[in-house]
């Protein structure tokens, strides 16, 4: 994998459907244009996350590094809880694309509402047999996707602000809406760029460790394009009014710029995004699962391949989760929770990154491909700035940018206390049970040679307890 | 550290297990790629040769361009191909390093998850 493709990667797992939504949440702390300078701030930032990212990732260059500097700065049991609570991330924005674009569909087919829900559960069974089947994009296909999309919207928003009749409204004024909205549009800015550090778990497929890295740097510059170009072109031609009771701006915008011919136009590419976000979401998701069932840390039914050597019991319960929190979402018409939600556990992991920084620092002496200059000042200031945009999202209402409301927080509590509680009670029975089956089962299989070092590996059933 | 002869044992158990289980035949049946194994700890490199889940081929010395290189001790390589040890766990803890696509790094799992369901 090169540069090209690399970027392409990290800013086609970052730019997803619920994108678009996560401009209007900008929006609603950070009025008109005021939302570009709320971008740009959340990508200074962000460049930040991409140092941090670069540097964990030269240290451990697989995709199980989040497990590997996880388990080394705070502990194994710690890791697999903080990770468990992070893949809850990837069936958030699977479920969240699925319903934004089953209702972007029923739109411009002038659908009535309830069949919205028809879409979502089509998109999703097509994503589960493509994926039981082992049907994934070819590398360049999801190269070329990527490309078109963020190509595509720019070009649409850069017609959106030539087009005459729109305004500019509120330009830079941060902080017009309270002493707190500034901050929580960088928060809900923060979003727009999220899951772009997902491109490690790729690192094994890099021609050079330099290509993640330089991935890291070039893709939030591209988002970063395009996020600006677009609430330019939204707050220049939509009226927040009518962006803010819906799931689809993007329409709203295209048709708002060329009639029918944008609306359709930015229906394509919000469907085009759902091929980068199913394919990648559910591999990487599902590839997790496999290693944590393979791993004794889910019950061993998540690890069982078919035919096609996919995880299919991993895959199935992946789309079924989402189909479920998509039924949810549909039925309260809550979809901007799943940004406030996503937004804070992505500021929450970036200030983990920040923190594994300091703690690696004086624990692990390893050579680093890429380190972070000032890196413990740089850190420190990360971990502390990412843990008050995760406070600042956490209890956001994008609803209503006057209230605060501890809804997001409590979803990501019981998120988090259900992963916690899983790692203490469950995982240790079920590495118990699977050491006595390894023992039972069969002995150890490779001949003892009496020249041999006194180094040969203890049974299986002792090596899953190590 | 486990020398050539040991590993050619292990390699050539390994082989047999795999091209006689059918069922991993039917699942590799698209797979054929060349890996290259690396022992971090001796000298010892070799490479295996996979034609639609068949192996034909397990030669000393890195031979064609590779796939998929996995580098790990050779004591760690002897357990792996006798199925002494799951090498999703020694991969999770970073003592075995895999550059491949994940698709192919999780394929190399489920070979040895297929032969030794309880390893």
């Amino acid at each position: 994998m090169g540069t090209l493709a690399a970027t392409a990667t990290s800013a086609g797992l970052a730019f997803a459907a619920i994108d678009y939504l996560g401009v209007v949440s900008i929006l609603a702390y950070a009025p008109g244009a005021t939302a570009a300078l709320a971008i740009l701030i959340g990508g200074f930032f962000v460049i930040l996350v991409s140092a941090i990212f670069s540097e964990l990732n030269g240290l451990y260059p697989s995709a199980a590094g989040i497990r590997l500097y996880l388990g080394r700065a705070v502990g194994n049991r710690t890791a697999l809880s903080v990770t468990f609570t992070y893949m809850t991330t990837v069936v958030l924005v699977i479920a969240a694309d699925a319903f934004l674009i089953g209702a972007a569909v029923r739109h411009v087919l002038h659908e009535p509402s309830a069949l919205a829900y028809l879409w979502i559960v089509v998109l999703l069974a097509i994503a589960l047999t493509a994926n039981l089947l082992g049907v994934h994009l070819a590398g360049w296909v999801q190269t070329v996707v990527t490309y078109t999309v963020l190509a595509g919207t720019s070009v649409l928003s850069v017609i959106a602000l030539f087009h005459v009749g729109g305004s500019f409204q509120h330009p830079l004024d941060l902080f017009g809406k309270g002493t707190f909205s500034g901050i929580q549009a960088i928060a809900f800015a923060l979003f727009l760029y999220a899951a772009f550090e997902w491109v490690t778990t790729t690192a094994e497929e890099a021609r050079q460790p330099r290509v993640i890295t330089r991935a890291l740097f070039i893709a939030p510059v591209l988002i970063w394009i395009v996020a600006t170009l677009f609430a330019l072109a939204l707050s220049h031609l939509v009226n927040y009014s009518a962006l803010h009771a819906s799931a689809y701006p993007q329409l709203l915008l295209g048709r708002a710029a060329l009639g029918t011919v944008g609306e359709f136009w930015m229906l394509a590419l919000t469907v085009l995004t759902a091929l980068n976000t199913f394919n990648g979401g559910f591999l990487v998701a599902s590839r997790f699962i496999y290693a944590a069932a393979r791993e004794n840390n889910l019950p061993r039914q998540f690890a069982k391949l078919n035919i096609n050597a996919v995880p299919w019991f991993a895959v199935t319960t992946l789309t079924v989760v989402s189909a479920v929190v998509a039924a949810v979402v549909f039925a309260t018409g809550q979809w901007l929770l799943l940004v406030s939600v996503g937004a804070a556990i992505e500021c929450g992991i970036y200030a983990v990154g920040s923190f594994c920084i300091l703690r690696l620092r004086t624990r692990v002496d390893r050579k680093r491909p890429f380190r972070l200059v000032f890196g413990r000042p740089l850190a420190m200031f990360g971990a502390i700035v990412f843990s008050v945009l995760f406070l600042a999202t956490a209890f956001a209402d994008p609803k209503n940018s006057k209230h605060f409301s501890a809804l997001p927080f409590s979803v990501i509590a019981l998120l988090g206390a259900a992963s916690t509680a899983y790692v203490r009670l469950v995982v240790p029975r079920l590495q118990r049970q699977a050491s006595a089956r390894a023992a039972a089962s069969r002995p150890r299989r490779r001949p003892e040679r009496p020249s041999s070092d006194a180094t040969t590996a203890p049974p299986p059933g002792e090596e899953r307890d190590a | 550290m486990a020398e050539w002869d040991e590993l050619r044992e292990a390699l050539d158990d390994y082989t047999l297990s795999c091209n006689e289980n059918a069922r991993l035949r039917k699942m590799q049946r698209d797979w054929s790629r060349t890996l290259h194994f690396v022992c971090s700890d001796t000298e010892v490199m070799f490479t295996m040769e996979v034609d639609k889940g068949e192996i034909t081929s397990t030669t000393e010395g890195l031979v064609g361009l590779p796939d998929i290189v996995v580098t790990t001790t050779s004591e760690t390589f002897c357990d792996m191909f006798w199925g002494d040890l799951n090498p999703v766990q020694k991969y999770l803890r970073g003592e075995i390093i895999v550059k491949g696509s994940q698709e192919d790094v999780m394929r190399l799992d489920a070979i040895s998850y297929v032969i030794w369901p309880d390893s």
